[in-house]
């Protein structure tokens, strides 16, 4: 027995050397192929690139991924409705919009978890003694621009989902215990970004699609009316509107050989970032064939597909195919459909430029060679035609050059995020709102007259009016939804205006529910549904 | 020059050897055969003269010649799966010795980790394989011998060609770090592929269960160990053998998609139910414009034989072995090609071995154990998403024979030959997997050895994509070209320190073992992709030729980790009935957290023989019984490296018309970083019997575990608002409680016939039983974690959801918005109205039962064998039996594709089971299946020639076998399969059922 404990004396007395002997800098771990968060962040070009990756982020808002679900800021409005038979989305508001649906979650997920944890280690980071800074204003430049997006992203939350958590710095540990702020608070979180923003970015943005001054201002004005200050919006809007911006009320741009007006030519390729467009505050950025030029999960602008009717499947009176894929139209597959409202009831004045034929298609010729009916009108009226889908007027915002080929349905042209025109329209409501109708119709008939469109009175000037000037003027770049949730219209406009959903919608619909998944995470403490929800 | 070191008194030893071999003058020769009881000559039986190290080896026709001592000597006649038996020599010069099988599987050998035991001596739960029992099936992947063998082992493919499939020991422990158990190849780690080896090298496979059979690999071994041996060179006449099978292979089950005229009536009522024009005489109308060119052509497809091909698996495997004094070697070359049953699902296989062994001296033996395999899965396979949703009436070829690249104009669908036929990839795998060892038995210390092994791997793939640029303008799509490279590499080594010491003290007996090594793995990856071609004709081989060059975007292109271990291990034997095994390893790693990357592994096994004590002899109906205890730890890393730390990833942007490319940083939001991530450490108590009755004719094992997981490494999520949606951490305890039985029975065995039975069957049930220790509504219980779907007293992984409750019929009051033909959603807590509250426990994923029977009938030279596997109690998502596609499921009955035809509701039919055509899924819930089953997996009938054959031709053997694979199933699962459980539209893939002709050749 004496010889075993020996033995075992001597096994741990092996196992004991080497088990200490090891060295342990073997067993350190260095990233190889990644960055490190505070080896990046030491001086302005890793905040640079950390901003650049925030742009990344807002556009993938709209361009991150494909499929009818990107579009529920706009479906179920009272400007837009399903146009393929076979989607559901917001037909019944009851049963489609629920915490479980698909857009309700990724909407919520692009703001928590794409672009407030991004913006708050800019803002977070930047402050730490480890960074070296050539000057305030150096740093303060970047931080306004992080802090205009998180703005940019409360304000969206805020409007879509009412009062959610309010989350301002990064988080490393895990956390179930987050709690609501008011819609009030959160409101008021976004505008103490914006006015740091206001204050220290710059006039002039260092490159087309960066962030300037007048994005934050313009914003601020918004904000500015939810949390019911109507004179610092108007001042907010104002310092915008006497800012480096102006209407375009010339032709410009590179198709100046095709028919054409002022307003046509911000929407054609390379529209938004022309050295002659004076009214981009700011355009989310698309390139061709350029690494980065498209969100990476998507592939393009996809508004032409999603807004562009299926003329391509439309046939002609032998029932024949009478059309075919056209480089001019590209393929939408009709997705989202405007409404009558939206194609029809809105236009007061037959010379509004906006309802040109140059801004809206309303008339469709057969172009399949094969068919005997080639080049004929397509006639309305034929009850073969599905005018839900197949054939309905097409807001030419979409079109753009098939640079992947026509049937590719995308186009790669850049987004307006943020245009003069609706500056005017939000000083316009804070006017309205501060009891001055003659303001407000001042700032209207702005927008009107570029677009050769008659004065509006003041007297007829309410805040109806104001949401059926920005259709008008703002069609597919505003999110229908914000505004009327903002304002707090959506139900009583969609009664009105939507005839699929104009039956099912409740009064509880004016905001998204809370996401399921999220109630389910915060175990924590009780993160409270959206009324009518739960 | 200086000559190496020898210890004193080595050159005396050697010399005395030497001299004892040679010139003792006091010896004869003894020769002769050894058979076994059919008279087949045993090759590379061990002949040792008792009380010698003297040990000679039958060759390849049984023969041997041994010298032996004028007088007095014993021959001990020893073969693996034999009874040993003692033989003291006579006066003749010839012996014939007939060996009996080891019907005593106790007296086997097994391959433990570090060394090898007789199985009486073993303590942990050790199974081994019977490589026999699969040597009359086509196996292209040792992992398949596994299937429905072993007691508590679970194996599943997915059907696909290549692939090496999964295993699972004794359940889920943990869903983040791997379920895969380690492999240990010839003594040490092994990190390739599965399919990287060549299953008929395989001498034998051992899996190790419990902690103390696999607490020597510390913190790898939490998922079980798989010890596989190849063979090494045993007679000293060259043993050559070739082995080749055929198998062709067809559909066991295809997934029931619309016919032409079923898909019509669903375009009639989906109009209907969608309060659009619904007129049978107008259905031309509703189909799309290509549809309609098929229909008027009265044509119609089926979409899986559009992406079918002829499968057939082929395999011809050759080797040559042998010994010479010094030397033994064994060669081997394997080629297997495996056409899968889907349109380019291709697998390839060239592998090549050579195990060397050469005694340099008597206390000096260096040997090199080494692989390379080649795999070539080129060919890009047939998408089945699209074959799934491929029209009856797609339009699939333009008149000029080219193919259409939508086939209904609703461009959800692409034509599913489209990039199996246009595409063009190299998928090639290159390993080389050596292992060179020195083993030294230390001369002035008897019993006192030590082994050095170092064993590189490097593995190198290729993966290259060409698409060629595609451009017509009636096609309706356009592709610029793309060519694309990814190189990868893996180089890895491992070095070990092994000590084994073993001693014999009257009735104490006992072996030690000592280990330290360290070990590297090292990962890099390059990618790089061109666009717009302006010319394909290069393929993938020159990506200078696009415009567009890129290094696609991902994140860890390099991975190094680290590891060190020590180990001891003692093995007491007392009166050779009372056995104690301890071991304790202590690893490091770096993958872990700065203060957490070691961790200790202790473990005690204690057995006691039964059978051998004196008051068990009246107790004649046992001729063995064993009792095992065993109790210990062992951890489980992490899945990849770099999971402790915070990391930024790279995206791009521009800014401006004709902008450069920017990059961007920040944090990669799919998992907050975990500084404090540790070992996951597993908790294992085994009891187990062993036992023989009956002569022999019932043998079995009989074992309960109870393991108990701390710390688990899991990916939890978290919160989407702290910014991140995952996290790896160290949380809560699961528990798992199971029983395995193992039967041999030996039914029937006449001179003629026999009839054997090997039956397994296990039970696990796993439980949580802690998650965060956190009460938060202090109601005295522990809080389940809704966003993972975690439950304290529930298994791991469940199935958490709304319940079906059939269908809302006509005039059945619903809930607002809700119609007839939509699902009715229990209203589990009774208030009224479906909430969240409304989710349960549907069930689990995991089986809870694991069953498998294999019979085998000999008559002369005739074999039957068939072989029934079976899993029960499970369920899983099944997303296809829903009607729409929220959840994923691939049904989108308003489009022109087609999708799983199991009916709907209709206001005639009134359906309890499935919805109307256009219920949206307000609740987004998934629907779900058992996939419980049972399958007749392997039936195979071998003949073996008789002698009078083989030996005209001057074989050692010759067999014939037949096989049929997969030849029924017994399920309820819609899916394809229900024992790979494949259930999204992308990997439907069938398991095939295949019919084998195979020939064994030995001379």
């Amino acid at each position: 027995m004496q010889r075993i404990n020996k033995i075992i004396t001597a096994m741990l007395v092996f196992t004991l050397l080497y088990g200490t002997a090891c060295k342990k800098d073997v067993l350190d771990e260095t990233p190889q192929a990644f960055m490190n968060i505070e080896a990046t962040l030491t001086n302005k070009a890793g905040f640079e690139s950390a901003v650049i990756a925030l742009h990344a982020g807002a556009r993938e808002q709209l361009f991150g991924q494909d499929g009818s679900r990107m579009w529920a800021l706009h479906l179920g409005t009272d400007e837009f409705m399903t146009g393929d038979p076979s989607l559901a989305d917001f037909n019944d508001y009851i049963t489609w919009l629920t915490p479980q649906q698909q857009s309700v979650t990724m909407n919520w997920n692009w703001a928590y978890l794409t672009m407030i944890p991004r913006a708050n280690l800019i803002i977070e980071y930047a402050e730490k003694p480890t960074v070296t800074w050539a000057s305030e204003e150096e740093k303060n430049a970047l931080v306004a621009e992080a802090r205009f997006m998180r703005a940019f992203t409360y304000n969206f939350l805020a409007n879509l989902y009412g009062g959610v958590p309010i989350v301002d710095r990064v988080y490393m540990e895990d956390k179930r215990d987050f709690v609501r702020a008011s819609r009030q608070e959160v409101y008021d979180f976004a505008r103490q970004d914006l006015e740091f923003a206001s204050q220290w970015l710059p006039v002039e943005a260092p490159a087309k699609g960066r962030i300037a001054k007048g994005a934050a201002d313009h914003l601020l004005a918004e904000v500015y009316i939810s949390l019911g200050d109507y004179d610092k919006a108007i001042e907010a809007a104002t310092r915008v509107i006497d800012g480096p911006y102006k209407l375009v009320t010339e032709r410009f741009g590179n198709y100046l050989n095709r028919p054409g007006d002022p307003f046509s030519d911000l929407f054609r390729d390379g529209g938004q970032n022309h050295v002659a467009n004076t009214e981009t505050i700011w355009a989310v950025q698309m390139e061709y064939l350029t690494p980065g030029g498209i969100a990476l999960r998507n592939q393009g602008n996809t508004t032409l597909r999603a807004f562009g009717n299926r003329y391509w499947n439309l046939k002609d009176p032998d029932g024949n195919a009478g059309m075919v894929v056209a480089d001019s139209l590209g393929r939408g597959v009709g997705w989202v459909r405007g409404t009558n409202y939206l194609f029809y009831n809105i236009w007061d004045d037959p010379n509004d430029m906006r309802n040109s034929r140059n801004n809206i298609r309303r008339d469709f010729y057969y172009n399949n060679p094969e068919s005997p009916y080639v080049g004929q009108k397509v006639d309305r009226n034929n009850p073969v035609h599905d005018t839900a889908w197949d054939y309905y007027p097409t807001i030419r915002k979409i079109e753009g050059e098939s640079l992947a080929g026509a049937s590719y349905g995308r186009t790669f042209k850049d987004h307006y995020m943020m245009r003069l025109a609706e500056t005017y329209l939000l000083r316009a409501e804070a006017w309205l709102r501060k009891n001055d109708p003659v303001m407000a119709a001042n700032d209207i008939n702005v927008v009107r007259g570029r677009a050769h469109a008659a004065p509006i009175s003041p007297d007829d000037v309410d805040l109806d009016y104001i949401l059926d000037e920005r259709a008008r003027e703002l069609m597919i770049e505003e999110l229908r939804r914000l505004t009327l949730n903002r304002v707090g219209k959506l139900v009583e406009r969609v009664r009105a205006y939507n005839p699929k959903s104009g039956n099912s919608i409740q009064d509880y619909h004016g905001l998204f529910p809370i996401p399921q998944d999220v109630i389910d995470a915060n175990s924590g403490t009780e993160l409270g549904q959206n009324d009518g929800y739960d | 020059m200086k000559l190496p070191v020898f210890p004193k008194g080595f050159g005396a030893l050697l010399f005395f050897v030497l001299l004892s071999a040679g010139l003792c003058a006091q010896q004869r020769t003894i020769t002769g055969r050894v058979n076994d009881e059919n008279n087949m000559p045993l090759p590379g039986v061990s002949i040792t003269l008792k009380g010698t190290n003297q040990t000679s080896i039958t060759d390849t026709s049984g023969y041997f010649s041994v010298t032996v001592p004028s007088t007095g000597a014993v021959l001990v006649f020893s073969y693996v799966g034999y009874q040993p038996q003692e033989i003291t020599v006579g006066e003749s010069s010839t012996l014939n010795v007939t060996l009996l099988s080891a019907s005593s599987k106790m007296d086997e050998v097994v391959v433990v980790g570090y060394g090898s035991q007789s199985r009486r001596n073993v303590t942990g739960s050790v199974a081994k394989i019977d490589m026999s029992q699969t040597e009359n099936t086509p196996i292209a992947s040792f992992t398949q011998a596994l299937r429905g063998r072993v007691a508590g082992v679970q194996f599943a493919d997915n059907g696909r060609p290549g692939q090496g499939g999964s295993i699972i020991i004794r359940g889920d422990r943990s869903l983040s770090g791997s379920d895969a158990p380690l492999i240990i190849l010839d003594g040490v780690f092994f990190y390739g592929e599965y399919s990287d080896i060549n299953p008929n090298d395989i001498e034998s496979m051992q899996v190790l269960k419990d902690a103390s059979a696999t607490a020597i690999y510390g913190t790898r071994a939490a998922n079980g160990v798989i010890i596989i041996t190849t063979k090494k060179g045993a007679g000293t006449k060259p043993t050559i053998r070739f082995n080749a099978f055929y198998g062709a292979s067809g559909w066991s089950k295809k997934m029931n998609l619309y016919g032409p005229e079923a898909y019509l009536q669903r375009i009639l009522d989906y109009r209907r139910q969608n309060n659009q024009p619904s007129n049978p005489d107008s259905i031309r109308f509703y189909l799309q414009t290509t549809e309609q060119e098929i229909y008027d052509a009265g044509q119609t497809v089926d979409p899986w034989d559009v992406v079918s091909q002829d499968a057939s698996i082929q395999s011809y495997d050759m080797s040559v072995s042998g010994r010479t004094d010094r030397t033994s070697y064994f060669l081997s070359a394997n080629y297997v090609n495996d056409k899968g049953l889907i349109l380019n699902d291709n697998a390839k296989r060239i592998t090549v071995r050579m195990n060397l062994d050469n005694k340099i001296t008597n206390w000096l033996t260096i040997g090199l154990n080494s692989q390379f395999t080649r795999r070539d899965l080129s060919g890009i396979r047939a998408p089945l998403d699209m074959a799934y949703w491929l029209s009856p009436y797609a339009k699939l070829y333009f008149d000029d024979g080219e193919l259409v690249p939508y086939p209904v104009v609703d461009n959800l669908e692409f034509n599913p030959l489209f990039a199996p036929t246009y595409y063009k990839n190299k998928a090639l795998n290159y390993s080389i997997f050596g292992t060179a060892y020195a083993l030294v038995s230390i001369p002035q210390i008897k019993g006192l050895s030590y082994r050095f092994n170092y064993n590189p791997r490097f593995t190198w793939d290729q993966n290259y994509l060409a698409q060629p640029v595609y451009d017509r303008a009636d096609a309706g799509y356009q592709n610029t070209g793309l060519a694309r490279r990814v190189n990868q590499q893996n180089a890895s080594w491992q070095y070990e320190n092994i000590l084994t010491y073993s001693k014999s003290l009257g009735d104490h007996d006992f072996d030690v073992t000592l280990l330290y090594g360290q070990d590297h793995q090292e990962f890099d990856i390059t990618r790089a992709e061109s666009r717009n071609l302006f010319n394909d004709a290069l393929g993938y081989n020159n990506l200078n030729i696009g415009t567009t060059q890129t290094t696609p975007n991902e994140p860890e292109d390099v991975e190094i980790s680290n590891s060190v271990s020590s180990m001891a291990r003692l093995n007491y034997r007392f009166r050779n009935r009372y056995l104690l095994t301890l071991t304790a390893r202590r690893d490091g790693s770096s993958r872990f957290g700065v203060d957490k990357k070691y961790g200790t592994f202790p473990s005690a096994a204690v057995a006691w023989i039964i059978s051998d004590e004196a008051f068990m002899d009246k107790l004649t109906v046992f001729n063995m019984l064993k009792l095992r205890l065993s109790y210990g730890k062992v951890g489980n890393i992490a899945g990849g490296p770099y999971q402790s730390l915070g990391r930024f990833i790279t995206t791009q942007y521009v800014f401006g018309d004709g902008s450069p490319t920017y990059t961007g940083v920040y944090p990669d939001q799919s998992y907050m970083p975990q500084p404090n991530l540790g070992w996951e450490t597993t908790t294992a108590a085994n009891a187990g019997i062993d036992f023989e009755i009956l002569k022999n004719r019932i043998g079995g094992t009989i074992e309960y575990y109870y393991t108990k997981t701390t710390d688990m490494l899991q990916r939890q999520s978290v919160s989407t608002l702290t910014g991140f949606s995952n996290q790896y951490i160290n949380i809560g305890q699961v528990d798992n409680r199971g029983i395995e039985i193992t039967l041999n029975t030996v039914n029937i065995k006449t001179k003629q016939f026999s009839w054997t039975s090997n039956i397994i069957f296990a039970a696990n049930k796993n439980k949580i039983v802690h998650i965060k220790h956190q009460d938060t509504d202090k109601d005295g219980v522990e809080d389940d974690d809704l966003s993972n779907n975690w439950f304290i007293g529930s298994p791991i992984s469940v199935n958490f959801d709304y319940e079906f409750d059939g269908i809302y019929q006509e005039g059945d009051p619903m809930p607002a918005g809700y119609k007839p033909g939509w699902v009715r959603v229990k209203d589990q807590n009774k208030d009224g109205r479906i909430t969240a509250e409304d989710r349960v426990i549907l069930g689990q994923r995991d089986p809870k039962y694991r069953w498998g029977i294999t019979n085998t009938l000999s008559y002369g030279n005739i074999t039957l064998s068939f072989f029934i596997n079976a899993m029960q109690d499970f369920m899983a998502p099944f997303n296809m039996l829903s009607i729409e596609n929220a959840r994923g499921g691939g049904s989108f009955p308003g489009r022109p594709v087609n999708m799983l035809n199991a009916g709907y509701w209709t206001p005639e039919n009134r359906s309890n089971t499935r919805p109307g055509l256009t219920w949206t899924n307000p609740l987004n819930m998934q629907f779900y299946a058992k996939r419980d089953f049972v399958r007749l997996q392997d039936v195979s009938l071998a003949y073996d020639f008789p002698k009078s054959i083989t030996e005209r031709y001057k074989l050692t053997n010759l067999r014939l076998f037949v096989n049929g694979r997969n030849l029924a199933t017994w399920t309820d699962w819609p899916g394809p399969d229900p024992e790979s459980g494949n259930n999204t539209i992308t990997n439907l893939y069938p398991t095939p059922r295949t019919v084998t002709l195979g020939l064994n050749l030995g001379f």
